[in-house]
This record gives structure tokens, C-alpha cells and sequence, in this order.
């Protein structure tokens, strides 16, 4: 099926199939290309420090694109995000640490804590919406946290866990530039797992239920089921990710998951643009890249060797403030910029796309 | 003498798509009971909203025409500022506080500048209209019958001291006797306290009953008018909204009559 | 003896923190989760009006509270006021990224570091001996007796007054109060001065007893689960959360785990969310409304 379609101009497709394929038109295709052969010569002229700060977009988009598939498109909020990273994070540094657990190892069993910790996650949800769901997860994810610490101060690690660098066929995985491939490699998965589970029949019954819950139990989906899907698939990628985390960082301690951590990645899904999982990987580059150019900002400023001291300060508020921002005055994200551009150019000189346009 | 409300031309645009209402005019005198009859979909409620001023809720519009109150334009004030200068909503659902007390619900409002001799007056006639609510007093309004809450509502909205009143769908799920009970009351509180009444309502038979003059809307667009009795004895009226004469139109007959109404409209 | 009189004292402070996000809640929907923070911006002002009016304590004090008050109303007016008609997890976001905001605007002002505006009013903090062996600060009990005196001021306002009412009336349903002429933007303004005044006057007792530094934030946070375990939208039952949770929170680190301290209330938050998830004295029609 390599049928062209026009994207802009109405709606031609006639039959189910022609929804399937991801890539639809021929500038999709083009620019999708671009694209990859872009992030793949990437490397090859970074500086570790570019290599560093592309890896961790990477590492925030899986956290951001699974938090998108559970906030994003089921419309089940979470503000426990950190305390499932920690799950991953902890799962990955405890396997290591005791059992000496190798990498390919690690990584599939945080997927599986992740999951159960998503069904433990979720089962509020089955009783609890909106608010009361989100306050839910935030208690978790301070239980979660406090396990992890108790787990530290018990084992006597009180500054943290150290985690080896996980070893891939007989060499160790130091290296900035395989470590991008591998982040890349676990990201674009990611993407694609994402992709495939909102265009078929899982991804439709979120939709209903983020648009209404009892108006898809009564179009006979089980609202149950797919609600805590949800939050397992979700946790399952989050966990992962953590589990990458720490052994890129090749430490693992409490500290570095505290509830704000949790709000970033809200943040990412918010200044992205909800239901989008563009929006999310917009949102993970922006919230990463942020902390780094206000830094870089705040040194062009003169008397920049007295303001060192005030950078996490700064950071902090100016991190709010461009959160307050986006929530006041773009709640479409990143990602409604970006359409409401698109749109323009491709409408003019007319201003208002018709009622039922094809795609949206 | 200057009509208490006028709404010229009005013209109401949801999200910058869909016309609502295109070009209704109506006329509401001092001490008058007008009533805006249509099915669902007409733009009666929408008309509505746009006189109280809660359009912007729903992501509407006032995009052409004017509404005047005592001469003065208000379409582009705040609902509160609308119900301050005496325009006060009786809406169709939600129309009670649940968890407040029947007493409370009659004290929590904000009328415009009235002296507390004035409030008490409009609270003693109340009670006087509807005797019930005195008994209800400590009640909680979450506990009342349909009835009970619907007078409470009309109660309510008086004492913010209007001088319209607008009513939207009076007899929605009532008993017919609660509805002429509600209609009786109405009209005494027209006759006793010249307040004006705009009635929006599904049941044609309820409203012209009461109203002295009454607004046919279809689609968005007046489509008859005249006062109560004239409107009554209409035989689009006694055949569309009245129930008829009971036998079938033909299909062609129905054809008919739309192709008249598009013709007026 | 003594652990009743500290489950009293943290009970007292857990209770006049979390009147503050019933409040707002009860009126406006709106869960406050800036509410640590703009309880700490009180204690930091009390810090600033002390610098202002020295050797007039009780001036500063009174300065403090009533800005807190004036600041509360604004962040409504210029920022939440933004927020009514959208979703209302949105302004829940915006409510958390205000308070990211003031942490970071709050150490850029005044420092991280730990700071004490009891000796910048020339205040003494002696302990009080108590009827069988337990003492008690003096400003531990000013707490209790302020937190007794906002929740009795405020269960007459919201009865009584006119103002109460509308407040209520509001909260129930905001369409209504428009229609029946409230100014809906002045009652949530007034929601928001009063909780950011109880909060800040919490904030600020708590300053004077124990210092203020960042770590006040904390405390404001765990006092939200009291408020959620009693029920949001009940002051009475705000106030039996918080001696739930502060008498779990002291017995805990007493007899199990000094590190349980941090987790406990969200502990027994989740406990109750799946026992019953409107709160011990809450509406149960609440959760169908979020």
C-alpha cells in the first residue's frame, strides 16, 4: 500500500486499510527519512556534552510518551510519575547490586515491576477520577519513594546505590555514542509500541473512555480492563526507563526522585500539547533542554560569577513561570503552535479550516 | 412608552460555526407576560442566554443585532451586571443551591442596592406566594420534590428584585396541577409586583395560557407572532404545537406548512 | 503525656494548614497544591514586615497577615481567575507550577537558608510546663488557640454572614450564583485571601516556634492528605483529619521508624481512598464532579 493521499484537502481514503499505514503522504515520508538519517549522523559530530543532553531527551521522551498514552489519550491522570521511574530505577540497581543480574536481565524485569506496580497504580482509577485519581498516585509515589529509601538506609547505601556499566556482548556500554544508539534504539521503540497501540482497537477504546466513560461502557468496552491496560503498559515503558536511567547515571538514589520530577514530566505532556505524541517528544526536548538554556542565558547577563550561586533558583522559578504560561495562554501545547502554523500556510489565504476536515 | 426588552436582530454564532439564531426579534413591554415558544433546536434557549448574558460558557456569540434593556444596550455585560440591572434567569435545571438550607437559598444572592426594609418586603411576599417555603424553611433544597424546588427557583429569583423575569422551561417535568399552580402564581406576581415575564417553554399549551403575546421560533428565526389568544386560535398553532385535530396530515400537507414557514422566515 | 501534647500541637498545625485547601476547594473546585508555598511567602513576609517595623512587633505581625491576605486575593485575580471555565485538572496544574514558581522566586529573595523572624521581633519562646510532666512552647500553644479560633471564626462566617453564604452558594453551583447576581471572581477572590491568610498565619506561628527554612514546603504538603481524609469540601472534617493524621504520623515515628515521617499521612490518605474516597465527612456526589 504506497497510495499518496493529499493531506490538507479533504478526507479521500475508502477503505479501512488506507487508515493503517503511519506514514500516509509522500512529505510524511520524506520528512520522516530526513529525520532519521539526521538523529543517526547526529552523533558522529556531537561533542559528549550534545551526546549527554541528547540522551537524556531520550530518556525523558519514553517517560513522556507513556505518561501521554495514560494522561494524553485515556485521560487518566497521574502525578506519581517519578515514583515508577524510582521503581525502575531501584528494580535495575538492586538486581545488579545483589544478584549481579546482567543488563538484559535488569531491563525486562523492571518492565515487569513497572506492570505490577501499574496494576497497584491503576486500581484506584477503577473508583477514582479526575482529582482524587491524581492525588492517589501522588501518595504511591511517595510510598514508592520512601521504599526505596528505607531499602538504601537498610542496605547501609545511604548515598545511594552504584550500578556497573551494564555490559552488551563481552564490552562495557561507557561509550557516549553507543550509549545515543541505544537510548535511540529504546526510544523510537517506544514510539512505535505507542503508535501501534493508539491506531488499533486499545487505542480507540481509551479515546472513548477519556471522552466519556459511561457512554463507552455503554458502547460495551470494558472500561475496567482498559483502564488498568493503561496504566500497565504505561508504567511498564516508565520503569524501563528508569531502569535506563540508572545505569546510564550509573547510580541510583533517592533524591533524584522527588515530586518534582513527577511535575516535569506532567510538564512535558502539558507544554508538548495533550493528545499528541508528538506533543510529548516536543515536550521531553523542551523540559530537558530548558534548565540548560537558562544557564547558558544567565551567563551572557553581566555579573554572571554572582548569579552562579542563584541558577537552581532561577531555574526553578523560571521553570514555573513558563509552565504557568503555557497552561494560561497556549493549553495546546507546543504541538497547537505548531498545527495552528501549519494550518496557515496550508489554508491560505483562507483562515478557518471547515467544520469536517479530513485530518486533523 | 420604551419597551423594557428589545432584542433586535440578534444573530448568535457557537464556536465561530454554527448560527443558533439568525435575526430574531422580539419586543417584551413593561408588565407583560410574552411567551417563546419552538421545538427542540429552535434557538429558544439560546435566545435566552444571550439575553442573560451566559453565552460565553458555551463558546457563543452575539455576533449581529443588539439587546436593549430599558434603552440601554446589555449584550456585552457580564451576567452578574445583567441580573444587577434587573434581568434575572430561572434556568432550567440546577435551579437550586442542594446543600443549602430553603432560608439560605433565599438570602444567597447579591441584588443590586436595596435597602434591607425592601429585602425583607420581597421576602415576606414571597412566602406569601408560595406558603410552602416558609414550612420548608430549614430544609435542605437538595431534598425537594420537582415542584417545591421550581418554586423555590421562581422565589429566588425574585427576591434579587427584577424587573424581568426569565423563565426557561416552567413546566419540564412537572404535574400538570404543579404547573397551574406555578402558572396561577405567575401571573399574580405579574399583576402584584409588575415584573415582567418572558417564558420560554416546550408546552405551547401551558405558556398561552398566560402570555400576552407570544414568538414562534423555528430554526433560529421567528416564524409567528401575535398575542396569546390570536396566536391560540392559529391553525399552525392548534395544528403543530396543540395537538390538532387529532386526524393524520398527509404527508404533503406537513411539506406544505414547512414550505410556508420557510417562506415567513 | 508528652506525645498527646505533640499530636495536639501537630494536629493544630495539619488543621490550620488544611483549612486553607478545603476552603479554596469548597468554593471553587480548585485543589490548591501552592498552598505550602504561599504558606511559607506568609512566614517570609512576616520575615520582611519584622525588618520593616522594628520594636513594633505586633504591627509587623498584623502587616504580615493582611498581605498575606492582599496576596492570596491577587494570585486568584491574575492567575486562577484565567483558569475558571477550563478543566479542572488545568487549574490544579497551574496551582503546582505557581508554586515552583514562588519556591524558586522565595530562595532568590530571602535565601535557602535557615532563618528566624521569632528573634527579629524580639519575641521569647519559653516552654510552659502542663499538668503531668509535659511542656509545651509558647508559641506550640498559640497555635493551637489560633487554630481553635479560625475554625470557630470561620464555621460562624460561612453559617451566618451573607458573605458565608454566598461563598457556599458559589461552591454548589457556580452558574446559579452568577444568575442570582454574586460576583462569582469576588467570591473566589475572597476564598483565596482567607486561605492564604489561615495558611500564612500557620506558616508564620510555625516560623516563630521552629525557625523557616524550605523544608516548610513539606509540611504544607503533607497537610493536604488531612484535608482529603476528612473530606475536601468539610471544614469539621478537615479538622478531624489532621488529628488522625498527626496522631498516626507521632505514634509511628515513636514506636516504628523516624523515616515513616514523610510517608505516613500519604499513607493513610491512600487507606482512606480505598476505603471511602470522599473523606470521613464529605460529600459523596463530590467525586462525580472532578
Amino acid at each position: 500500500m504506497s497510495k499518496s493521499l493529499p493531506r490538507a484537502s479533504g478526507y479521500f481514503r475508502t477503505s479501512y486499510a488506507d487508515e493503517l499505514p503511519l506514514v500516509q503522504t509522500t512529505l510524511q515520508r520524506l520528512s520522516l527519512k530526513a529525520v532519521l538519517l539526521a538523529l543517526l549522523v547526529f552523533p558522529f559530530f556531537a561533542t559528549s556534552f550534545q551526546l549527554d543532553l541528547a540522551c537524556q531527551v531520550f530518556l525523558a521522551a519514553i517517560g513522556a510518551l507513556s505518561l501521554m498514552l495514560l494522561t494524553g489519550y485515556a485521560g487518566q491522570v497521574s502525578l506519581g510519575h517519578a515514583g515508577l521511574i524510582a521503581a525502575g530505577a531501584f528494580t535495575a540497581g538492586i538486581l545488579a547490586k545483589e544478584l549481579n543480574a546482567p543488563f538484559w536481565v535488569t531491563i525486562p524485569a523492571a518492565a515487569v515491576v513497572g506492570a505490577l506496580l501499574g496494576v497497584v497504580f491503576g486500581l484506584p482509577s477503577l473508583r477514582l477520577r479526575g482529582l482524587y485519581l491524581a492525588v492517589s498516585t501522588l501518595a504511591l509515589h511517595f510510598v514508592v519513594v520512601y521504599l526505596g529509601g528505607e531499602y538504601e538506609t537498610k542496605r547501609g547505601y545511604s548515598t545511594g546505590i552504584v550500578v556497573d556499566p551494564p555490559k552488551l556482548g563481552g564490552f562495557e556500554l561507557i561509550d557516549g555514542r553507543l550509549w545515543y544508539f541505544v537510548m535511540l534504539a529504546f526510544a523510537v521503540g517506544t514510539l512505535l509500541i505507542c503508535l501501534n497501540l493508539l491506531r488499533g482497537r486499545t487505542g480507540r477504546a481509551w479515546r472513548a473512555i477519556h471522552s466519556h466513560e459511561t457512554v463507552a461502557e455503554a458502547l460495551g468496552i470494558g472500561i475496567a480492563g482498559y483502564k488498568l491496560l493503561a496504566f500497565v503498559v504505561s508504567s511498564a515503558l516508565t520503569a524501563v526507563a528508569g531502569a535506563l536511567f540508572a545505569y546510564y547515571r550509573g547510580f541510583v538514589s533517592v533524591e533524584a526522585f522527588s515530586l518534582f520530577l513527577s511535575i516535569q514530566y506532567v510538564a512535558m505532556v502539558i507544554i508538548g500539547g495533550m493528545g499528541s505524541l508528538l506533543g510529548a517528544i516536543l515536550g521531553a526536548v523542551f523540559v530537558t533542554l530548558f534548565p540548560y538554556a537558562i544557564e547558558n542565558g544567565m551567563r551572557l547577563l553581566p555579573g554572571a560569577e554572582k548569579l552562579a550561586g542563584a541558577v537552581f533558583a532561577v531555574n526553578y522559578a523560571a521553570f514555573g513561570l513558563v509552565m504557568v504560561l503555557f497552561l494560561v495562554f497556549e493549553p495546546q501545547g507546543l504541538v497547537g503552535i505548531w498545527k495552528r502554523l501549519q494550518s496557515y500556510f496550508v489554508l491560505w489565504p483562507f483562515k478557518h479550516r471547515p467544520l469536517a476536515s479530513g485530518r486533523r | 412608552m420604551t419597551a423594557l426588552l428589545q432584542v433586535e436582530q440578534l444573530e448568535v454564532v457557537y464556536q465561530r460555526a454554527i448560527t443558533a439564531v439568525q435575526g430574531i426579534s422580539l419586543v417584551v413591554q413593561p408588565n407583560q407576560i410574552v411567551a417563546l415558544l419552538g421545538t427542540n433546536g429552535a434557538g429558544k434557549s439560546t435566545t435566552l442566554r444571550a439575553i442573560s448574558g451566559f453565552l460565553g460558557l458555551d463558546d457563543a456569540r452575539v455576533t449581529e443585532g443588539a439587546v436593549r434593556f430599558k434603552g440601554e444596550r446589555i449584550e456585552t455585560l457580564s451576567p452578574q451586571d445583567i441580573t444587577r440591572r434587573g434581568i434575572v434567569l430561572v434556568p432550567e435545571r440546577d435551579k437550586v443551591f442542594p446543600n443549602l438550607t430553603v432560608a439560605e437559598n433565599l438570602i444567597a444572592n447579591a441584588p443590586r442596592g436595596m435597602t434591607l426594609a425592601e429585602r425583607r418586603r420581597l421576602h415576606e411576599l414571597v412566602h406569601q406566594y408560595f406558603p410552602k417555603l416558609a414550612e420548608l424553611k430549614g430544609r435542605e433544597a437538595g431534598y425537594l420534590s420537582g415542584g417545591e424546588r421550581q418554586m423555590l427557583a421562581i422565589a429566588g429569583a425574585i427576591v434579587c428584585g427584577p424587573a424581568l423575569l426569565l423563565v426557561d422551561e416552567l413546566s419540564l417535568g412537572l404535574a400538570p396541577v404543579a404547573v397551574e399552580e406555578l402558572t396561577r402564581r405567575l401571573v399574580e406576581i405579574r399583576r402584584e409586583l409588575g415584573i415582567a415575564i418572558l417564558l420560554v417553554e416546550q408546552s405551547a399549551a401551558v405558556a398561552l395560557e398566560i402570555a400576552d403575546h407570544g414568538y414562534v421560533l423555528e430554526n433560529g428565526r421567528v416564524v409567528l407572532d401575535g398575542d396569546g389568544p390570536r396566536l391560540k386560535s392559529h391553525p399552525d398553532i392548534q395544528e403543530f404545537y396543540l395537538g390538532g385535530s387529532g386526524e393524520r396530515r398527509s404527508y404533503r400537507t406537513v411539506k406544505q406548512y414547512r414550505r410556508s414557514r420557510r417562506w415567513y422566515g | 503525656m508528652q506525645l498527646y501534647v505533640n499530636i495536639a500541637v501537630l494536629a493544630s498545625i495539619y488543621a490550620l494548614i488544611a483549612c486553607g485547601y478545603v476552603l479554596i476547594y469548597r468554593v471553587s473546585r480548585v485543589l490548591n497544591l501552592a498552598h505550602g508555598e504561599l504558606m511559607m511567602l506568609g512566614s517570609y513576609l512576616l520575615l520582611t514586615t519584622a525588618s520593616l517595623f522594628t520594636g513594633h512587633p505586633y504591627l509587623a505581625f498584623a502587616a504580615a497577615a493582611l498581605l498575606a491576605l492582599v496576596v492570596g486575593a491577587l494570585v486568584y485575580l491574575f492567575l486562577l481567575r484565567r483558569m475558571t471555565g477550563e478543566m479542572v485538572l488545568a487549574a490544579v496544574l497551574t496551582t503546582v507550577a505557581l508554586g515552583i514558581l514562588l519556591r524558586g522566586v522565595m530562595v532568590l529573595i530571602w535565601s535557602a537558608s535557615q532563618q528566624y523572624p521569632r528573634e527579629a521581633l524580639g519575641w521569647a519562646n519559653p516552654a510552659i510546663a502542663l499538668p503531668g510532666g509535659a511542656r509545651i512552647s509558647t508559641f506550640a500553644l498559640l497555635l493551637i488557640l489560633s487554630t481553635a479560633a479560625v475554625y470557630l471564626s470561620l464555621f460562624v462566617f460561612l453559617r451566618f454572614s451573607r458573605w458565608g453564604i454566598r461563598m457556599r452558594a458559589a461552591g454548589q453551583n457556580p452558574l446559579l450564583a452568577a444568575q442570582r447576581g454574586i460576583s462569582l471572581h469576588g467570591v473566589y477572590a475572597l476564598a483565596w485571601g482567607l486561605s492564604t491568610f489561615t495558611g500564612g498565619l500557620a506558616g508564620m506561628l510555625l516560623a516563630m516556634d521552629s525557625g523557616l527554612d524550605g523544608t516548610m514546603v513539606v509540611i504544607g504538603l503533607k497537610a493536604f492528605p488531612a484535608a482529603l481524609v476528612g473530606g475536601l469540601d468539610s471544614l469539621v472534617g478537615a479538622l478531624l483529619g489532621s488529628l488522625i493524621i498527626a496522631a498516626a504520623e507521632i505514634f509511628l515515628i515513636h514506636h516504628v521508624d523516624p523515616l515513616l515521617s514523610d510517608v505516613v499521612p500519604f499513607l493513610v490518605l491512600i487507606a482512606m481512598l480505598v476505603i471511602r474516597p470522599w473523606g470521613l465527612l464529605g460529600t459523596k456526589e463530590e467525586l462525580d464532579r472532578v
